[in-house]
């Protein structure tokens, strides 16, 4: 069971002269219980992967398949729905609506879908992620980190399996960072599946592969040893 | 760092023996900084002659004691009050590395800085995962002090890719003394 596959997966921009590959056959699987991060220089194509793998955009030429679901094969409704339902993002700003309460920014994708006792399962969601007793504070009357975890709540409320995270610790002092890092781990453990576009390394370390994208093209990847363990013993 | 001061560093938490020094240390470095018993004892009996520690009377079961003297004591003070000096590490094999692969003929530099940060970044994976396990402040300090080296490596990595990719290698100078092939 997969939870996202990018087939060979091309984006372009413009044509002729000025056409811009910003990525070039990228084929890409998550599983459930796992965390990929993408890392590449600027213009490497990482934020057109995670709008391709949201169904934010599409592919010139490729398949994005999101829990056994083709996008490219839905209507416009469909592709709503299922992003709703489905899809959880985490950016580095912008997360929140401001002129709503932590507790309904969390329900709001269930709101939308007219789910009953949506507050319930919202407070429920930030009770997960460490903040009870903050359903009814506006953004900002939050810190940094606090609005953070509340996104990832509304990243993965409902039936919702895929959060995708664009640089989610961007604005994060480095403690805080880590703090929405393990949470984003433990919910990743709990059976979500992530990917996390980062340009920092040390963030990229939680996941359990990291891929290289460079000029729209996966150069390395990068999966974990079996004994870490045997790391410090290394001469 | 030496594990001179690393032994006296343990003692003033009151008198050890060789075994009980050895543990200890390696507890306090979470296994990154394995000792043989024979290094213990060499430095102890260094310490010994330098007046900064001294022997007590051996135990029952026939293990002597060190305790730290005050000249111990003024001495880990001193050590804790300097900075480690940037001098006394090695020179960076890395760093040579690079420089060598490009003016080396023939070596993709692009992949040589790509291999060292798969390896890096792999690395930064497995510490980040024993710190997932790890929940004692000392040994998360020593594992995050491991992980910023390793994350400084990969940013390093990634400037010299973006100066790469700027970069136009000069044209090679011929020189006088350049061998002629005879045909």
């Amino acid at each position: 069971m997969t939870v996202l596959e990018l087939r060979d997966v091309h984006r372009t921009h413009g044509s002729g002269e000025t056409v811009v590959h910003a990525l070039r056959g990228i084929t890409l699987v998550v599983h459930p219980h796992e965390l990929v991060a993408v890392m590449g220089p600027s213009g490497s194509g990482k934020s057109t992967l995670l709008n391709l793998a949201g169904g934010l955009d599409s592919p010139t030429r490729g398949e994005v398949v999101v829990d056994g679901t083709v996008l490219g094969e839905c209507n416009r409704k469909a592709l709503a729905a299922l992003r709703r339902r489905r899809i959880g993002y985490v950016f580095q700003d912008l997360n929140l609506l401001p002129s709503l309460t932590a507790a309904e920014n969390v329900a709001l994708p269930l709101d939308l879908d007219g789910v009953r006792h949506s507050r319930t399962q919202a407070l429920d969601a930030l009770h997960e992620v460490d903040l009870d007793g903050y359903g009814d504070r506006f953004p900002d009357e939050m810190s940094g980190g606090q609005q953070q975890r509340v996104a990832i709540a509304r990243a993965l409320i409902g039936e919702r399996r895929l959060v995708l995270a664009d640089e989610p610790t961007g604005a994060l002092d480095s403690q805080t960072g880590e703090a929405v890092l393990r949470l984003l781990r433990s919910k990743v453990d709990a059976g979500a599946a992530g990917v996390l576009v980062t340009h920092d390394a040390r963030h990229a370390a939680w996941a359990d592969r990291v891929i290289f994208l460079r000029d729209g093209i996966v150069i390395d990847t990068s999966g974990p040893l079996d004994q870490p363990e045997e790391l410090l013993h290394a001469p | 760092m030496s594990v001179k001061h690393g032994l006296l560093a343990l003692l003033e938490r009151g008198p050890m023996y060789g075994y009980q020094l050895r543990a200890a240390f390696e507890a306090s470095t979470g296994g990154t900084w394995p000792l043989n018993i024979g290094q213990v004892y060499t430095t102890l009996s260094r310490l010994e002659r330098d007046d900064l520690v001294r022997p007590l009377p051996e135990n029952d079961t026939g293990q002597r004691p060190y305790e730290i003297t005050e000249q111990g004591h003024a001495e880990l003070a001193k050590w804790f009050s300097s900075p480690v000096s940037r001098a006394d590490r090695p020179r960076d094999e890395l760093a040579i590395k690079l420089a060598l692969a490009m003016t080396t003929p023939g070596v993709d530099v692009r992949a040589v800085v790509q291999t060292q940060r798969t390896a890096a970044v792999r690395t930064l994976q497995e510490y980040t995962r024993l710190k997932t396990k790890a929940d004692d402040l000392p040994w998360l300090l020593v594992l995050d002090n491991m992980i910023f080296q390793a994350e400084a490596e990969v940013r390093w990595l990634d400037h010299c890719e973006a100066s790469l990719a700027r970069y136009e290698a000069p044209e090679p100078v011929v020189t006088d003394t350049e061998i002629e092939v005879p045909r």
